[in-house]
């Protein structure tokens, strides 16, 4: 999408603070003769000053607003009747990208942020009158516990069930999207794991994957399941924001797409394991001195068997390092590869297209360290 | 007893010493000498464990040693070394664990000629061993005997007059203080081992050990020793298997340390190996004697009749500093 392009377009953006909203929103803020309405939640922070840490030095030479609202807040979404009635006039894309991506609430918790939330949005969508595409994203983890290919064209858990509530919140989302395709241009995004930038290795915000870096570092983490030669799926945040821009511009809408490494980019689990305890040992050295060493990979029967055993000494910080854990990691018990035809063919002419996971992944082991998983400026 | 020339070294002799005083997981509870919940450790598969009363651990390292020098019937003066293996350091001192240490300590120290006395030539004496000399072995925790018995077959091996070596291992811990450690109960114990050139049982096939000297403060990283047992104990079991040219199949039982029941299952998975082929009889009796507990175990499983001649027996420990080690005997 070059600048010429975007011009006099008008992009209403939700989840600008998260971990894949803010790379959205630093690669918009940089486009010229754009106008980017962002929706921030207020926190302990105000809504301007958020987006402003996140912008840092950035040129913004995009038409910038910040407006203080939350999906959540029913169909208005926390706006006042004038600024809702401006957006609904003005918005030619929508990128809904906010919502929840713990994997440890209760199922209606998770709901509430990804659900009802999106429905907000889609209410929102059928009032924008120049509505062009909005893009909603999601995880390619709807997929649950289905094993072997997952195509773009596949939807949902085929009854096999779901390992936390994040998936299934995102998939029930899906749902709606999909009957709301008949009458909208809209597009679902599903995203890999989102691990860091492909040059820097910068994080925007930390996620599970990094804290199992850390317990992997600290010595924490004996086992983890899966298959050794199971695919792990990870993508780089530049490439999500980069594809995600592309699809909304020009991506065939209705349509679903995956964002993923897929079979080409994807490692195995053993690689990943490898390259993440050659990393450590390569980016601090003196961590050798630890002789931490390497987590088993085990079936999933064992890994429970261990869960178990740790839940019964009531040790907290093994219960917190196995709960950390757990959360995700019975993903890989449930090894799926994720097809990315699709997207891969809406991409091309742009370029764009994933980089093989390990080729970046050290450098994000390096930011975590560096940056002491987010406690110390880098 | 006599032994042929032969260079190779067995495992000839065992025997105990288990204190006759018995208490349940329940009654330790009530008597403030668990830090951790009674029905975790009942969970984990403790239910009684022995406390020596008055018996020092040099009277429980005699008493092993006098039982399996009286049932080998050997002249004592074939016996030509003492490897006393203790894992405590209290163990390797005269203190006789019964209390009134300094905080910190593990010995009354009235002078500093006390630090000169040492529990393994009281040994040889009080054994009448005139022709052994002694070796103490300690700071490898629960695997001093390990330790014990790998030397024993190296020096047997390399020294052409050294026909017999007694290896002994005694430790009680100190009265009053919590018994539970990192999710098993500790009983008090001895064992001792008579290693013979040529013996004709439980030939020793191959030794390892792994030190990881980063977890020696098994108090302050005691969830990081946690975490680090199991891929380490599954790495050397590997490794000593591929040593010895065997594979898990050959294995006709794992002698195991008397650690959680639990812990076990887990192990077992990890290592390829059925919950029935690994003797988990007495972690339930008995608890974990500190450093007795494979040869007390190998004792119990050879009266029972569960090894045949020949078999290949894989025996494991743990322990403190932090030390892993793996032994492969052939019954």
């Amino acid at each position: 999408m070059s600048s010429t392009e975007m011009r006099e377009q008008s992009i209403f953006l939700t989840g600008a603070t998260g971990a894949v909203g803010s790379e959205l929103l630093r690669n918009l803020a940089a486009r010229k003769g754009l106008t980017i309405n962002v929706l921030v939640r207020r926190t302990d922070r105000e809504p301007c000053e958020r987006v402003k840490t996140l912008l840092g030095d950035l040129d913004v030479t995009a038409k910038l607003n910040v407006l203080e609202g939350d999906v959540c807040a029913g169909p208005s979404l926390g706006l006042d009747n004038a600024a809702v009635g401006s957006l609904q006039r003005e918005t030619t894309h929508i990128i809904h990208a906010a919502g929840s991506t713990s994997f440890g609430l209760a199922l209606p918790d998770a709901r509430a942020a990804n659900v009802w939330g999106s429905r907000n949005v889609l209410d929102f969508a059928r009032s924008c009158a120049s509505l062009e595409c909005g893009a909603f994203l999601s995880t390619v983890y709807v997929s649950g516990k289905r094993r072997g290919d997952f195509a773009e064209s596949d939807y949902g858990d085929a009854g096999h069930g779901f390992v936390n509530s994040y998936e299934q919140s995102k998939a029930e989302m899906e749902e709606m999207v999909r009957e709301a395709m008949s009458e909208l241009p809209l597009i679902l995004v599903r995203l890999s794991i989102v691990v860091g930038d492909s040059a820097t290795g910068r994080v925007s915000r930390f996620n599970a994957i990094h804290h199992a870096i850390r317990l992997f570092y600290t010595g924490l983490a004996p086992m983890i399941p899966g298959e050794p030669a199971g695919p792990v799926d990870m993508v780089s945040s530049d490439f999500v924001a980069a594809g995600v821009l592309q699809l909304l511009e020009n991506g065939p809408s209705p349509g679903v797409f995956h964002l993923a490494a897929g079979r080409e980019s994807c490692s195995s689990l053993e690689e990943l394991v490898d390259e993440t305890m050659s990393a450590l040992a390569r980016f601090r050295p003196e961590w050798r001195k630890r002789s931490v060493e390497k987590p088993l990979i085990v079936d999933l029967d064992t890994y429970e068997l261990f869960v178990r055993s740790v839940e019964e000494t009531g040790n907290p910080v093994l219960q917190g390092a196995t709960r950390s854990i757990r959360t995700f990691a019975y993903q890989l018990a449930h090894p799926k590869v994720f097809e990315t035809e699709r997207a891969a063919a809406a991409l091309a002419w742009g370029g764009i297209s994933p980089q093989p996971s390990l080729a970046f992944y050290p450098r994000v082991i390096k930011y975590c360290l560096e940056s002491n998983w987010g406690m110390r400026p880098c | 007893m006599t032994m042929s020339s032969s260079s190779h070294a067995g495992i000839q002799s065992i025997a105990e010493y288990v204190p006759a005083k018995v208490a349940s997981v329940g009654e330790l509870h009530e008597r403030g000498l668990l830090r951790g919940s009674p029905d975790t450790l009942r969970s984990f598969g403790f239910e009684t464990v022995h406390l020596a009363g008055e018996e020092s651990n040099i009277d429980m390292a005699i008493a092993a040693a006098e039982k399996v020098l009286e049932e080998s019937e050997i002249d004592r003066e074939e016996i030509g070394m003492i490897l006393y293996a203790a894992a405590l350091n209290s163990s390797s001192t005269l203190w006789d664990g019964n209390g009134g240490s300094p905080n910190g300590s593990v010995l009354q120290l009235e002078s500093v000629p006390d630090l000169f006395k040492y529990p393994t030539s009281i040994i040889q004496t009080e054994l009448d061993l005139p022709n052994a000399s002694v070796v103490g072995i300690n700071q490898l925790g629960c695997a001093s005997i390990f330790a014990a018995l790998r030397m024993a077959r190296a020096l047997i091996v390399a020294e052409d007059d050294l026909k017999s070596v007694l290896c002994v291992s005694a430790d009680k811990f100190p009265a009053g203080r919590h018994r539970d450690l990192a999710y098993n109960i500790v009983s008090d114990g001895a064992c001792a081992a008579l290693v013979c050139r040529g013996a004709d049982r439980n030939r020793i096939v191959e030794c390892t050990q792994v030190t990881k000297g980063a977890l020696w403060d098994s108090e302050e990283i005691e969830n990081e020793i946690i975490a680090a047992y199991f891929p380490t104990a599954k790495a050397l079991v590997e490794r000593t298997l591929a040593k010895a040219g065997l594979k898990m199949d050959d294995i006709a039982l794992i002698v195991p340390h008397n650690v959680a029941l639990r812990s076990w299952e887990i192990l077992g998975r990890l290592i390829g190996c059925p919950a029935d082929r690994i003797y988990t009889e007495n972690i339930a009796r008995v608890g974990h004697t500190i450093g007795s507990d494979n040869l007390l175990n190998l004792r119990c499983a050879t009266e029972s009749g569960r090894i045949e001649k020949g078999d290949y027996l894989l025996l494991f420990t743990f322990g403190y500093g932090s030390n892993w080690a793996c032994m492969i005997v052939q019954h």
